[in-house]
């Protein structure tokens, strides 16, 4: 059984996992999600990026406990968050801990899915609460 | 470029609405619902279709081509036709679309026309964009908007039960709107139940179904060639666009981009927002009324929700907020919304509303945002 993250490009595997984000080498804006297309800063192209690794620890700005959703998973309820991560940039992700509230310290980790019929699991990457 | 001078320099004018009843998905087609609507607007500026000189179509879901087949029906005129797409704004940029195009002097009669009916999906191109995120399909729209609703309730201490007042106020207002989708008086403990996502409730939660909204845009000339009544007709002062910029990591996207928009259409106008009597916004979730409230200046930060609670935003109040009921209780049936509160305030400035007018209401504003992130604002006056 192999464990690999939905988007590799996105996550360095570690514990807990870096994730790779994207600075521009002209303008020096480091943002998360990392694209391969241009510098919403400067207009810069992403020839001029370079990876820029954050860690995946951060504390809570919004949390929502989603009740309905239009895919079977994940399944309900679960809770998404609003995370500054340490180095600045804002990410969204689900958070698994049933006590997370703003203002709570939260890590990443990877969450494997149930396996495939070939034994492959496919993991996000989630938060948790630092406790 | 400066869009203020042309919209002086030629003023353009409101002369016609028609709706057709936004709805839950049915049978019929887009082309009945869209031909509902222009005729009634036509009937209402007192028009034929062929004093038509060109038509936009705002439409986010119909796929290509929307327009010749249905508005053909009311003659083949051969007018340029265009559809218009802009997310949850598209009406509101076909409305823009036929000021700017009355406004240039190219036409003396534009019909900016909303009509869409509802897929399995949105269909929204940034998913396509290959910038993969952390969400993976976690965040839709209604958890992006509880999301803020959290942020906006920690920082100024807010109840889930103030927000939810504002769906109860829409909901009201929607109950005496004949051609809102939902119709009934809500109380707040029925707000208050069936949990969508956060502290948002199905009925905080805006309905997407299907309708059409029409509005004819006409010069002073069109006015005066084809004898339209001056006594109906509302001027458009302001129609400013604008997208995302590049904001502070954190910020809410959706008030930021509202407070550039509405504060663009308001200097275009020269008006302020003490002047605004009745002010349409993108209230899709309830949380929204309140960000905008604030982000276009009608009071201080976190001071939103108690206005809604000591009726300030009630219709009679100091500024009626959605008297449609909004997108909440009239719906959002993507194309049609912004064209369907044009129509709304254009009702509300002649006093044509009913039970639902604001005393007095002299200048009215739409507002929308859409997903991208775009937003659009348009500012209309009684001349």
């Amino acid at each position: 059984m192999t464990i690999e993250p939905r988007h590799p490009h996105l996550l360095k595997l570690a514990d807990p996992p870096i994730l790779v984000g994207h600075r521009c080498t002209r303008c020096g804006r480091v943002a998360f999600p990392p694209d391969p297309y241009g510098c919403e800063k400067c207009g810069s192209p992403a020839s001029n990026f370079e990876k820029w690794d954050l860690q995946a620890r951060g504390s809570v700005q919004a949390v929502a406990t989603v009740h309905r959703h239009h895919r079977p998973t994940p399944s309900t309820p679960f809770t998404v968050g609003v995370i500054e991560l340490l180095e600045g940039p804002v990410v969204k992700a689900i958070i698994d801990s049933d006590d997370v509230v703003i203002g709570s310290s939260v890590e990443g980790f990877l969450a494997p899915e149930e396996p495939d019929e070939a034994g492959n699991v496919i993991a996000d990457l989630r938060f948790r609460v630092i406790r | 470029m400066n869009t203020a001078s042309l919209l002086s320099t030629r003023p353009v004018f409101v002369v016609g609405i028609g709706l057709h009843r936004y709805q839950r998905r049915s049978n019929e087609t887009y082309v009945s619902l869209g031909l509902t609507a222009v005729r009634e607007a036509l009937n209402d500026a007192g028009l034929a279709w062929t004093d038509v000189n060109a038509a936009y179509t705002g439409t986010a879901l119909l796929g290509m081509g929307a327009s010749r087949i249905m508005l053909s029906k009311l003659g083949a005129t051969g007018i340029p036709m265009t559809q218009v797409e802009n997310a949850s704004a598209s009406g509101s940029s076909s409305v823009a679309q036929a000021c700017l195009e009355v406004a240039s002097g190219r036409s003396d009669v534009v019909l900016a026309l909303g009509v869409d009916k509802p897929r399995g999906g949105l269909g929204a191109a940034p998913g396509e964009a290959g910038i993969a995120n952390l969400e993976a399909g976690s965040v839709v729209p209604f958890t992006h908007f509880a999301l803020l609703a959290s942020e906006y309730m920690n920082l100024h201490a807010v109840s889930d039960e103030q927000v939810a007042k504002v769906a109860v106020k829409n909901h009201r207002n929607g109950a005496r709107n004949p051609f809102a989708q939902r119709q009934k008086v809500r109380s707040l403990e029925e707000v208050l139940t069936e949990p969508i996502s956060g502290s948002l409730t199905r009925l905080q939660c805006c309905p997407v179904g299907e309708g059409a909204a029409a509005v004819i845009i006409a010069s002073e000339d069109g006015i005066e060639r084809l004898g339209i009544d001056r006594s109906r007709v509302m001027q458009v002062v302001a129609s400013a666009t604008k997208t995302e910029g590049l904001y502070d990591e954190g910020v809410g996207i959706d008030a930021a981009l509202t407070a550039e928009t509405g504060a663009a259409a308001f200097e275009e106008a020269g008006l302020g927002p003490t002047d605004l009597d009745v002010v349409e916004v993108h209230d899709a979730f309830a949380i929204e009324e309140l960000l905008y409230a604030e982000a276009l200046g009608l009071c201080k930060p976190g001071e939103a929700a108690v206005r809604v609670e000591s009726g300030d935003f009630d219709i009679g109040g100091s500024c009626a907020f959605s008297p449609s009921g909004g997108l909440l209780a009239m719906g959002h049936p993507i194309g049609p919304t912004g064209v369907g509160q044009i129509a709304e305030i254009v009702r509300q400035l002649r006093g044509e509303a009913g039970s639902r007018q604001q005393p007095n209401a002299k200048v009215g504003m739409a507002h929308m945002v859409g997903i991208g992130a775009v937003c659009v604002v348009h500012i209309l006056r009684k001349p």
